[in-house]
């Protein structure tokens, strides 16, 4: 076990907070529904994003960007598809010296009926509200476009045997449509847009009806299991993202120029003009961006209802210099209710989940307290990244603001591999000296983004080892197993390529969040629970154990994922899904 | 029966009254533009003799389809900046609706420092309803509800039962959502479980219903909707001048024809903040009258079209009464088409050759080969009459049942009346069971007020509707004797208006199969001309048909709103239950706290039973025993050998004290694994 803490130096000094890197923030149900306005206009909500090391071809990068939230698989005659007259994007930062995307790609769908006189959607070979798509590029911050991919195919929905296998329908198989639409581009880019199950797992249900999960009465239920939704899958070469004048190779695993910062939107014109007689819309004016997301649940139980349309307006870029949202990071909604002193008792759910109020017995992370702000000028800190000389005010804005440490710059910066963001082993109790690697995502070029090292190695998704709690599970390795917590050395670590450095389908982002909001990554960069005494042999307390096994009851989606390209799942048939 | 005349003359079609035209799921997401604009998507809409309050007329209009119980943060309701607006139209005298309602929804946030929708007594997004009430078809509206409530959503037993929510219950909140309008209306609005049932899965499969592999599944079942429900006197519905008593059940100046609309303004634009502004005029984005017209009717081409226009723009319309005159979905029930292709549908069978002489599959002539023929005298079908309505054409089979359905109701006359009587001729008078004719205007739901209501724990009730009237006085010694007008149960069904029973996916299916010729007279093929049953199999096969979804998943309640609860968010219908899951108890995969056995409980606290869970990580022998707080045993739970894997034990605890018990977990060694808190209520 690892050796915590002098004691002598604890009221002084030392102590941040991981955390970042270690969890974002808040909730539960990444972003369906999220915000008032965009949760009547489905087309255009987008509700999941994934980053990842692709496994089975690692010289890439997969990014999923999901929209149109829990489409009933039978939801006919007018299946959910693609809308027309909307902007999808995935913009992509690698270089915190230049202001906006280095990356952006753009795609538009179109829709066309083969066969307008059946009120079927496909019949005898034909079918209507076929889509197509142009998959535009711009490397020059969105100035100009080049089309890489012209009349893209998107597969039909899902609709059933008769329809899509038997010769009255298009006499096929649903894989060989999958397969069929994935297409290459002229830049290099594996493209696939289309119907998928949704690969997000959550309580929705419980979680929503004031924080039941996991439920404190019966069974939980997947509130998404059995439901699709349209993903973008793009698998873009590791050499295609890499910032410019970066090493072909990287110096490390954690080499910082490999970092990435990815967030996804959808955009609508300003001015719609509906017509006489039923017939298109017209559409027109600048484009405005209606949807975004980067880190999961971030708009949806981070930002409170009556900022989470604002929210969606925003770019990134935008984040940097607005002061309104940065408080709900601070002092977390979430957190109120793991801490008795405020709503803990009310969420009994919950109840596994506390906060350190009084960590090495002098440091108080409930809402409204200072946390470590104590520190700030405090000669300890000094060449760390809570340094002032290093990162300005970033992480010690002012007091009261107890999670400027850890939730806060995992949203909004990533998380660099410098002291105290390292893991407590081998820092002999002092989480201001030097401990074990295992992040960095760190580029301070926006706000909410899904932020990746690209040279981290690929967990496989065999290995006993792999974990759905991602960098959380890195860290317990890094601290307790003992091919990794014998030295402060670099080492691959499995999961380190999980959530939150990037994020894969796998990852159980809800349970991490939830963890991370009740402190786990305070304590595992060694700012330990309120019933470990500082200077103590076992920093491995009940109540780290009560936040390490909470669960919320929904581990994993209801449908394997794919073990190739574009890896989610095969959408739901609609005749084969009951209630 | 005696038919001697049918090759020259004759035969006609209750069949509209009975049946109607095609297909199935009523109108969820029916059209291209409107599925991508939910709150203005109008489902479904009903209207009935109220059973309870005889005198009055209940009219529901849903709205917003396919709502996810489950569906937060942001739970479905109705949209502001949209008018909902039920139309009722009175006589055929005078253009346009006589009397207007329209709603008009309004949102405001009780606390919006929190994501969640209901916390502390406080509720976002709470919606609040005007309801304003014109009688001039439209011109000036006087607002006769000002500020009406809506229930909120259905969260979960939290937030809608616990003080840490509203600290009520739901059915409490439902009946006291319900209002009085200055005009006399009972009105309520709020979100309702999805009465309407259908299996969506299948039938859009090409016709898959009833499933040839499978069990039917109800698409809706577990959906909630938007609803509008208004509960209005007859005295108010009634024509002017109409006498205040109707001079029998079919009196035709009882007639309504009610139809619902959703409006949006023409030009939204979004700021510079993100939040979009309405200016223009309004624009018709939704409508519905008969069940499934937009659904199956109109083929996709056509949907964006229909929901724009209104019933009294059909009038001038040409374009779309030939999916009426010749219905896609006919191609799927007549083997020189696509019959074949859709073995679902196999035992729908139209008349190829009724009587030997007609022929109503798409594109024949049907009844047009008796134009002109001086045994249409005085009958509906004689163009002096009602000019050339019926018979418009060559070429048009269905112009006789289908259209008039849906575009102009059906009158009493013959041939409109039950081959009851008729001895074979199907023009001569025979037993009247329909009158709804109001011909003006294309597609409503129109309703005979006069008709009495039929109990629905009446042993006749019956979703089958008029078709299951026709059947009775076609068959039942009660009503087949003579052609006097008598209340036949299900008389008030669909397409009499509809009731929320009414199983209008299978009666409008069985009405594309012929049954309504069948009902006036006009046999199957299997049937020969004057032979002596015209029950004949044809009939019974589609008599018997059924899509295998017959009825809503939960039960209507006998008073208004007459609808089901929501469903909850947390109920069973609140997602996809995990049965058994890894990590359910944390800890498997991490490096430490890991243990051989993890045990939980629920409920907990507890009345008379609560279930242990527990996950076996490492095979063994367990034990499990309670004790009070003073450390006295209270039972030896249970002792027994398990394998790796889950396994539950439900203990009954109605014997135990109201208190606090601890429960000890010990593996075969004796050695305590787990211990847990029991609270007993």
């Amino acid at each position: 076990m690892i050796q915590l803490f002098k004691p002598a130096l604890y009221g002084k000094v030392l102590l941040p907070a991981l955390l970042w890197c270690l969890f974002s923030t808040v909730t539960s149900a990444s972003s369906h529904r999220e915000a008032p306005l965009i949760a009547n206009d489905p087309l255009a909500d987008n509700t999941d994003l994934y980053a990842f090391r692709s496994p089975d071809n690692p010289n890439t990068i997969t990014i999923i960007a999901n929209y149109i939230p829990a489409e009933l698989p039978f939801g006919g005659p007018n299946y959910s598809t693609f809308g027309e007259n909307i902007r999808y994007e995935i913009h992509i930062d690698n270089d915190a010296t230049k202001p906006g995307d280095e990356i952006v790609y753009r795609f538009t769908f179109k829709k066309v009926s083969e066969d307008p006189t059946t009120f079927f959607n496909i019949r005898l070979g034909k079918e209507n509200l076929k889509v197509t798509y142009t998959l535009e590029r711009s490397t020059n911050g969105g100035q100009s476009f080049t089309t890489i991919i012209t009349n893209g195919k998107v597969p039909p929905p899902n609709i059933g045997p008769r329809s899509i296998e038997s010769g009255v329908g298009l006499g096929t198989t649903y894989e060989s449509l999958i397969t069929g639409a994935i297409t290459n581009s002229t830049t290099g880019e594996k493209v696939y847009c289309g119907p998928a199950d949704d690969p997000f797992f959550v309580d929705l249900g419980g979680i929503f009806d004031l924080g039941d999960a996991p439920r404190q009465n019966g069974n939980s239920r997947d509130g998404l299991g059995n439901y699709n939704v349209h993903s973008i899958v793009i698998q873009v070469p590791i050499s295609v993202l890499l910032k410019a004048g970066a090493s072909q190779v990287p110096s490390s695993i954690l080499d910082s120029d490999y970092v990435i910062g990815v967030w996804a939107s959808a955009s609508r014109q300003t001015i719609q003009t509906l017509q006489p007689n039923g017939a298109a819309p017209v559409n027109s004016g600048n484009w405005i961006q209606v949807s975004r997301l980067g880190m999961p649940l971030t708009n949806e139980a981070v930002i409170p209802i009556g900022k989470k349309d604002f929210w969606n307006h925003l770019t990134p870029y935008d984040e940097l210099a607005d002061n309104t949202l940065d408080d709900y990071f601070y002092n977390p909604e979430l957190a109120l209710y793991m801490d008795d002193a405020f709503f803990g008792g009310a969420v009994p759910a919950f109840g596994a989940l506390r906060i350190q109020r009084n960590s090495l017995q002098s440091f108080d992370f409930g809402n409204g307290k200072d946390g470590l702000y104590g520190l700030k000028g405090n000669v300890a800190l000094a060449g760390t990244a809570l340094d002032d000389a290093v990162f300005g005010t970033l992480l010690l804005p002012g007091p009261g603001k107890p999670r400027s440490v850890d939730l806060w710059p995992i949203f909004h910066t990533g998380v660099p591999n410098v002291i105290p963001y390292q893991l407590a082993t081998g820092k002999f109790g002092n989480p201001l000296s030097a401990g074990k690697p295992f992040i960095n995502n760190f580029l301070p070029n926006g706000g909410d983004m899904l932020r990746l090292n690209m040279a981290v190695p690929v967990t496989p998704r065999d290995d006993p080892k792999f974990s759905p709690m991602g960098i959380i599970n890195a860290a317990v390795l890094g601290l307790t197993d003992p091919t990794y917590n014998t030295t402060i050395n670099l080492q691959a670590i499995p999961n380190m390529d999980g959530f939150p450095n990037g994020r894969r389908l796998e990852d159980d982002v809800t349970a991490i969040e939830l963890q991370a909001v009740a402190g786990v990554a305070l304590a595992a960069i060694g700012l330990w629970y309120d019933d470990y005494t500082a200077g103590g042999a076992n920093p491995v307390t009940p109540k780290l154990v009560n936040v390490l096994s909470y669960r919320t009851g929904v581990n994993e989606n209801d449908k394997p994922f794919k073990t190739a390209f574009p890896y989610v799942a095969t959408p739901w048939s609609g005749t084969e899904v009951g209630q | 029966m005696q038919f001697s005349f049918i090759k020259k003359g004759l035969l006609a079609f209750a069949l509209w009254s009975v049946a109607i035209s095609a297909s199935w799921a009523s109108s969820h997401r029916e059209a291209p533009l409107v599925s991508n604009d939910p709150l203005a998507d109008n489902v479904d809409l009903y209207a009935f003799r109220s059973p309870d309050k005889p005198n009055t007329i209940t009219i529901i209009a849903t709205y917003v389809p396919l709502q996810l119980p489950q569906g937060g943060p942001n739970y479905f309701s109705f949209g502001q900046n949209v008018r909902y607006e039920i139309h009722i139209d009175n006589d055929p005298a005078k253009v346009g609706d006589e009397i207007t309602y329209r709603f008009t929804f309004q949102q405001e946030n009780e606390d919006p420092t929190t994501f969640f929708n209901i916390r502390l007594g406080k509720q976002n997004l709470k919606t609040t309803y005007k309801l304003e009430k014109s009688t001039d078809g439209g011109a000036t509206f006087t607002t006769v509800v000002a500020k009406g409530i809506v229930p909120p959503p259905n969260v979960g037993d939290r937030s809608i039962g616990t003080p840490v929510g509203l600290g009520t219950n739901y059915a409490t909140l439902m009946s006291s959502a319900i209002t009085t309008a200055s005009s006399g209306e009972t009105v309520f609005c709020g979100t309702t479980d999805d009465p309407f049932f259908v299996d969506l899965g299948g039938i859009f499969d090409l016709g898959d219903a009833p499933r040839q592999n499978g069990t039917p599944v109800d698409g809706l079942k577990c959906m909630n909707v938007s609803t509008i429900a208004l509960q209005i006197p007859i005295s108010a519905l009634l024509k002017a001048g109409a006498p205040a008593t109707p001079i029998n059940i079919l009196d035709p100046n009882y007639v309504i024809g009610v139809w619902a609309s959703a409006s949006r303004q023409q030009i939204r634009t979004f700021g510079n903040d993100g939040n979009p502004s309405y200016s223009g005029p309004w624009i018709q984005v939704s409508r519905l009258g008969m069940p499934l017209t937009n659904e199956a009717v109109i083929p996709v081409g056509k949907k964006d079209f229909w929901n724009s226009i209104t019933p009294y723009d059909e009038l001038n319309d040409l374009t779309l009464d030939g999916y009426f005159y010749n219905p896609e979905l006919a191609l799927y029930m007549d083997d020189s088409q696509f019959g074949g292709a859709v073995p679902g549908f196999g035992p729908l069978r139209i008349q190829a050759n009724s009587l030997q002489s007609f022929d109503f599959r798409n594109g024949k002539n049907g009844l047009y080969g008796l134009k002109g023929n001086p045994a249409l005298a005085g009958t509906a079908l004689d163009d002096a009459i009602f000019g050339t309505l019926l018979l418009p054409g060559a070429g048009q089979p269905r112009s006789v049942d289908l259209w008039p359905i849906f575009h102009t109701g059906v009158p009493n006359l013959a041939p409109y009346q039950l081959a009851t009587s008729k001895a074979g001729n199907p023009l001569a008078p025979g037993k009247p069971f329909i009158n709804n004719f109001l011909p003006n205007g294309g597609d409503m739901l129109r309703l005979n007020m006069a008709v009495p209501a039929t109990n629905r724990n009446d042993p006749k009730f019956s979703s089958l509707g008029l078709v299951n009237a026709a059947v009775l006085g076609l068959t039942d010694p009660a009503y087949n004797a003579n052609t006097s007008i008598q209340a036949i149960p299900n008389m008030d069904g669909f397409p009499n208006g509809r009731r929320l029973e009414d199983d209008v996916t299978r009666i409008e299916l069985q009405a594309v199969g012929g049954v309504v010729l069948a009902a006036v007279g006009l046999w199957y093929d299997d049937y020969t001309a004057g032979g002596a049953n015209p029950v004949t199999p044809k009939l019974i096969n589609v008599l018997s048909y059924t899509t295998g979804v017959e009825k809503n998943d939960q039960p209507f309640t006998s008073t208004f709103p007459y609808l089901a609860m929501p469903q909850s968010g947390t109920g069973n219908c609140g997602g996809k239950l995990i049965t058994a899951t890894h990590d359910n108890y944390g800890g498997s995969t991490l490096g430490f706290g890991q243990q051989q056995v993890m045990m939980k409980n629920f409920p907990n606290p507890f009345g008379d039973q609560t279930t242990f869970k527990f996950q076996v990580n490492q095979a063994s022998k367990l034990t499990l025993r309670v004790f009070d707080v003073e450390g006295r045993l209270v039972s030896d739970v249970f002792t027994a050998y398990h394998q790796e894997g889950e396994f539950q034990y439900d203990w009954n605890t109605a014997g135990l004290q109201p208190g606090l018990y601890i429960a000890n977990l010990y593996d075969g060694e004796g050695r305590l694994i787990q211990t847990g808190k029991l609270l007993k209520h």
